[in-house]
């Protein structure tokens, strides 16, 4: 089991090194068969792992693994009393991370063949993409937080290099920027938490740490530091307010990207962390705190902006932002299984949601303004199967996946707070409003694009299509993984996941409302009533009064204006922060460098080079010479040892 | 043992090859023979075997130090192939002197007698004064053979009389009865064994060329054939600073106060002189024969800050700084034939049309100036722990500093490379060649971004 488990990172590694290094020599044929192979068979292997995870936890009676989760490769580093091993941490907890990745991982590089085929970087993509996952894989299987941070730095870089994967494009490259340097803001609070976690427990390990966790008192302030600063990680990783902004921008990248990186997986690495140090965070219920206000902010901010933009890639964008939103908001509830459900759901149906944009991008020719689409029903039948399910999943309509994810993080938030419960059902609600939005404006009505363009307009290869199918089953039917005994399910996910999250329900504060079977139902019924109201509305507004979006419709009113300029963030970020550091930088370059460092260093070097000049005259060629310098010094050792001293 | 008895052999062997003219068969057999040496010396771990009253220890030092040196050899004869494809006469005499110089560098590592030592400084010294001038035609390296021979013949006698000084005091050659003299001795040692011992730090300083006994080297490196030069500033350098390690260490432990001033000064001297001279060198050839030099300082700073790390510390200083250095000869030999001469100028624009060779070069450059996460990195890390664990801060600092000027030299081929337009041209290096290059750089990554696999060995 153990190389099985070694193998899994490794394939990833692999395909990136023989597509990075053979690079554009690699016939197309080979290099997505390499691309897309390297993933199939961690899947598989993924698979494997899952299969005999389940078989230990039935047949252990206490939920406990009987093996060993933790798996030695070698020890990394060791300086002083640091000891930093290589090892990974196989629970279900990372098993179910695994299969996400590497099984929604595959269906995107399987679609990224079609969708990618004309490009001419088409190697250099696959490349990029194998690497993505090698990090992540590193992410979810380290068993400490430096293997951790390994995997969140590199999914990072990857995460750069692929944003700005069409580089010649300027626009692009400002993205892919902007991403890196949010995201370091984000690593920062991430690295101090480590050291801090470092000077407390004396230990990066998980298991270590975790259980000398569970001997400290809730609301101790170290605890609170350390886990406000590990947040602040996944704040940036996770585009939660106010490091968000760079998400949107990110939509440069290929589609595929979008769907994998900024939908599936890397954003969400910042709840995997959370619920991975679940012990920590239950320890400072003021942390606790925090990230439930980031969050329901987040989530309802998000979805405000949503209604107003008239990009496909960014409506997705900003829908991804808040349905993070939501997962945060579970795990601060302690409902960190919720949080996971919706993490896998939100992983089926948004990627879903983005492959099938990009399907209608690629019939479009790359068109994404939904001003210029409509009436695409009937010509990307399968295409709009696929993102009608998509839509009805997000929005949480039941029986799809999304409607029971969603209501367990609400029926957790409805056990604290009815206001928050509230505030959170309206944040529902508005996902429900903008996808409808989307779906009439982009498959419904009349084609509002070039008339010339109409008739190229063409259905995605099956390649695509295949990719687009599965995700819509996954949508459509991933909902059965944790159906709550409500419907008469068997939270199988609950279970499965039970181990991990076992020995914190102490922690966990108690509910301050228990909610009946009875209760449960209405809040359903309640929460189905408004959404098909908020349905009626989109419908009536874009479909049959075909109100399209224009210049005239921005003008209307103050709040409009400014939720179609995103609450002008981007432009506050600029002046308050940008601006300043630029002209901050400037003088430094100016005055500190230009006029002290420089003329200090330019001396060193200067005094360094005479030294030099001097010196190297002693290197005459001549024999004679060479002696009498040797026998001077051999008197001189001489003379001082045994006579001086 | 088992490494002298094979690698005279093998050395043997080449030369009957030589007299049946099977000139083809050279390479190929030498290339064969020494994995089969390299594998015979890894046999004799944790045997520690004395042979012959104690003239040679095989003991765990002995086997990791010769593995690297059979090692280095092996990736240098990588290289002789191309390197000597145009010479038309037998090789045979050349590669059997190559072969019997390691043979001395063996001796060097496992003595445990001072005649020994000797004997196996000898059998080196003479094996190369013979390779340095072994391009007949070439009038530098005919001046380089005689330099060399003339200093080299006179500081050996410095050697011998310190010997013979020691003996005269101690009355044995033997590295643990001298230990046991020291020990009796230490707060009254008569000044005969003094001067014995001064004596023989000279000696030995020449041979590992320590300022200020250093000025043969810059002239002999550059004037010896480049692939001969390469054995020099890497395995000969590396036996001669064992050499002088397994010494200090054994024998004269317990009268540190007395000798480490003066090492301490001449280690200072040779990082600062060989780093600021290597500022003004203008071909890569020179310029790696100072840094070599520097190098040499670096590692008798492990000697000096003696402590039971120190030999893992040398030995992973040996084994990066080696490879890298292979490395850059490796490429140097490519330029010099494509050019004819070792100028940074001719590196220039080379990156445009040979990537593997800029990139190996490059990364050679890195390690040795010490950029993470090459080898040269850790190399330098774990040198400068010891060496400021042990309380020689100053010695951190100066080494630091020299570290830092070194930078200077060591990225103006890097420069050239990358960032100089220059002529276009191809430097023809061959599949098998590259594949090398490559194996070493990435050898050389390797090492740094894994160094625990070597760092905890002996």
């Amino acid at each position: 089991m153990n190389i099985l488990i070694w193998l899994i990172p490794l394939f990833p590694l692999l395909g990136f090194l023989i597509l990075g290094l053979g690079f554009k020599r690699i016939p197309k044929a080979i290099a997505s068969f390499i691309g897309t192979g390297t993933i199939g068979i961690s899947f598989i292997f993924s698979i494997i792992l899952f299969i005999n995870s389940t078989h230990q936890i039935t047949s252990s009676p206490v939920h406990q693994l009987t093996s060993s989760p933790v798996h030695h490769l070698f020890t990394w580093f060791s300086i002083g009393n640091l000891t930093i091993p290589f090892s990974f941490l196989i629970d279900p907890l990372s098993i179910l991370m695994l299969l996400i990745v590497t099984g929604v991982g595959f269906i995107i590089h399987v679609y990224s063949v079609g969708y990618m085929g004309h490009d001419e970087g088409f190697n250099r993509f696959f490349a990029n993409m194998n690497l993505f996952v090698f990090f992540m894989l590193l992410l979810v299987m380290g068993a400490n937080y430096p293997v951790m941070f390994i995997g969140w730095e590199g999914v990072g870089l990857c995460s750069y290099l692929l944003i700005g994967f069409w580089f010649r494009n300027h626009e692009f490259n400002a993205a892919a920027i902007k991403a890196f340097i949010m995201n370091r803001i984000g690593d920062l609070g991430f690295l101090l938490g480590m050291f801090l976690l470092f000077t407390t427990f004396k230990s990066l390990n998980f298991n270590e740490i975790f259980s000398l966790a569970k001997g400290m008192t809730p609301g101790n302030g170290t605890m609170v530091a350390i886990t406000l600063l590990l947040f602040v990680g996944a704040i940036g990783k996770s585009a939660q307010i106010p490091l968000y902004t760079w998400l949107p921008d990110a939509m440069a990248g290929p589609t595929p990207v979008s769907a994998l990186i900024h939908a599936a997986t890397m954003v969400t690495a910042g709840v995997y962390m959370i619920a991975r140090s679940h012990i920590l965070y239950l320890l400072a219920p003021a942390t606790m705190n925090v990230i439930t206000a980031v969050s329901l902010f987040t989530a309802l901010f998000a979805a405000t902006i949503a209604i107003y933009q008239n990009d496909i890639k960014k409506i997705l964008a900003y829908s991804t932002i808040s349905q993070l939103g939501y997962m945060f908001l579970g795990l601060s509830m302690g409902a960190f299984t919720g949080a996971m459900f919706h993490l896998t759901t939100h992983a089926f149906f948004k990627a879903l949601l983005f492959l099938a944009a990009g399907s209608l991008i690629h019939a479009l020719n790359g068109e994404q303004d939904i001003r210029k689409m409509g009436g695409l029903k009937s010509k990307l039948t399968k295409t709009w199967w696929t993102f009608l399910i998509g839509t009805v999943a997000i929005s949480g309509i039941p029986p799809f996946s999304g409607f029971f994810s969603k209501d367990e993080i609400l029926l957790s938030v409805f056990r604290n707070s009815i206001t928050l419960w509230t505030i959170a059902t309206i944040g529902a609600l508005l996902t429900a409003f903008y996808m409808f939005r989307l779906l009439f404006l982009t498959f419904y009505g009349k084609y509002r694009g070039q008339a010339d363009r109409e008739s190229s307009i063409h259905e995605s290869p099956k390649v695509m299509i295949i990719p687009l199918i599965t995700l819509a089953v996954l949508s459509a039917l991933g909902g059965i993984i944790n159906l709550p005994g409500l419907f008469g399910g068997s939270t199988m996910l609950e279970q499965y996941l039970a181990p991990v999250f076992a020995g914190a329900e102490q922690f966990i504060r108690p509910p301050n409302y228990s909610v009946q079977p009875l209760t449960e139902w209405l809040l359903i019924a309640v929460i189905v009533v408004y959404i098909g109201a908020m349905v009626l509305i989109a419908y009536s507004r874009w479909m049959k009064n075909k109100l399209v979006p224009d210049a005239k419709v921005i003008e209307k009113s103050f709040f409009t204006r400014l939720c179609v300029n995103k609450f002008y963030v981007d432009e506050a970020y600029d002046a308050v922060i940008v601006k300043p550091v630029l002209w901050f930088s400037r003088i430094l370059d100016e005055i500190v460098d230009t006029g002290i460092i420089d003329r200090v260093v330019t001396g060193t070097g200067r005094v360094t080079v005479w030294t030099g000049n001097t010196v190297r005259y002693l290197q005459t060629g001549h024999v004679g010479f060479y002696l009498f310098v040797m026998i001077g010094a051999i008197i001189a050792i001489l003379v001082y040892n045994l006579l001086i001293l | 043992m088992n490494t002298i008895i094979a690698l005279t052999v093998l050395g043997v062997a080449i030369l009957f090859l030589g007299i049946l003219k099977k000139n083809s068969w050279l390479l190929p057999t030498i290339l064969a023979g020494i994995p089969i040496v390299l594998i015979l010396t890894i046999t004799g771990w944790d045997t520690n075997r004395h042979y012959f009253n104690d003239m040679l220890i095989v003991d765990n030092y002995a086997v990791t130090f010769n593995s690297v040196m059979i090692f280095s050899t092996f990736l240098i004869f990588m290289f002789a192939g191309k390197y000597y494809h145009l010479v038309q006469r037998s090789l045979d005499d050349i590669y059997a002197i190559v072969i019997f110089a390691l043979v001395g560098c063996v001796l060097m590592t496992s003595y445990g007698n001072l005649i020994m030592l000797f004997l196996g400084i000898e059998t080196l010294s003479i094996a190369l004064y013979i390779l340095a001038g072994s391009h007949k035609e070439s009038i530098t390296s005919n001046e380089a053979t005689l330099k060399y021979f003339l200093l080299g013949s006179f500081l050996s006698g410095f050697l011998l009389f310190g010997i013979a000084l020691i003996y005269g005091a101690s009355g044995t050659f033997n590295l643990d009865g001298i230990n046991s003299y020291v020990i009796n001795h230490a707060s009254h040692l008569p000044p005969i064994f003094k001067a014995g011992l001064f004596l023989m730090i000279i000696g030995l300083a020449f041979k590992i060329a320590i300022v200020p006994f250093h000025f043969w080297a810059p002239d002999v490196y550059e004037g010896t054939p480049t692939l001969v030069s390469a054995f020099m500033v890497t395995v000969v350098k590396t036996a001669s600073i064992i050499a002088l390690f397994r010494l200090f260490s054994t024998s004269f432990s317990a009268v540190k106060e007395l000798w480490e001033p003066t090492l301490a000064i001449l280690a200072v001297l040779t990082i600062l002189v060989g780093n600021f001279t290597g500022l003004y060198q203008t071909n890569l050839k020179r310029m790696l024969a100072y840094s070599s030099i520097s190098h040499s300082g670096y590692m008798m700073l492990a000697v000096i800050a003696f402590s039971h790390s120190s030999a893992n510390t040398l030995l992973f200083y040996a084994f990066a700084y080696s490879v890298a250095t292979i490395l850059a000869f490796g490429v140097l030999i490519l330029v010099r034939e494509a050019k004819g001469n070792d100028l940074f100028t001719s590196f220039r624009g080379l990156a445009k049309r040979n990537p593997v060779e800029a990139f190996s070069l490059s990364v050679a450059m890195l390690s040795l100036t010490g950029i993470p996460p090459l080898a040269g990195f850790f190399a330098k890390y774990y040198l400068f722990f010891t060496v400021m664990d042990k309380g020689y801060l100053w010695l951190m600092i100066i080494a630091i500093v020299g570290s830092a000027v070194s930078a200077v030299y060591y990225f103006k081929p890097v420069i050239s490379m990358y960032l100089e337009e220059g002529q276009e041209f191809d430097l023809k290096a061959g599949v098998a060649y590259r594949m090398s290059l490559l194996f070493l750089a990435i050898l050389t990554v390797l090492t740094g971004v894994l160094p625990f696999f070597l760092i905890n060995l002996i």
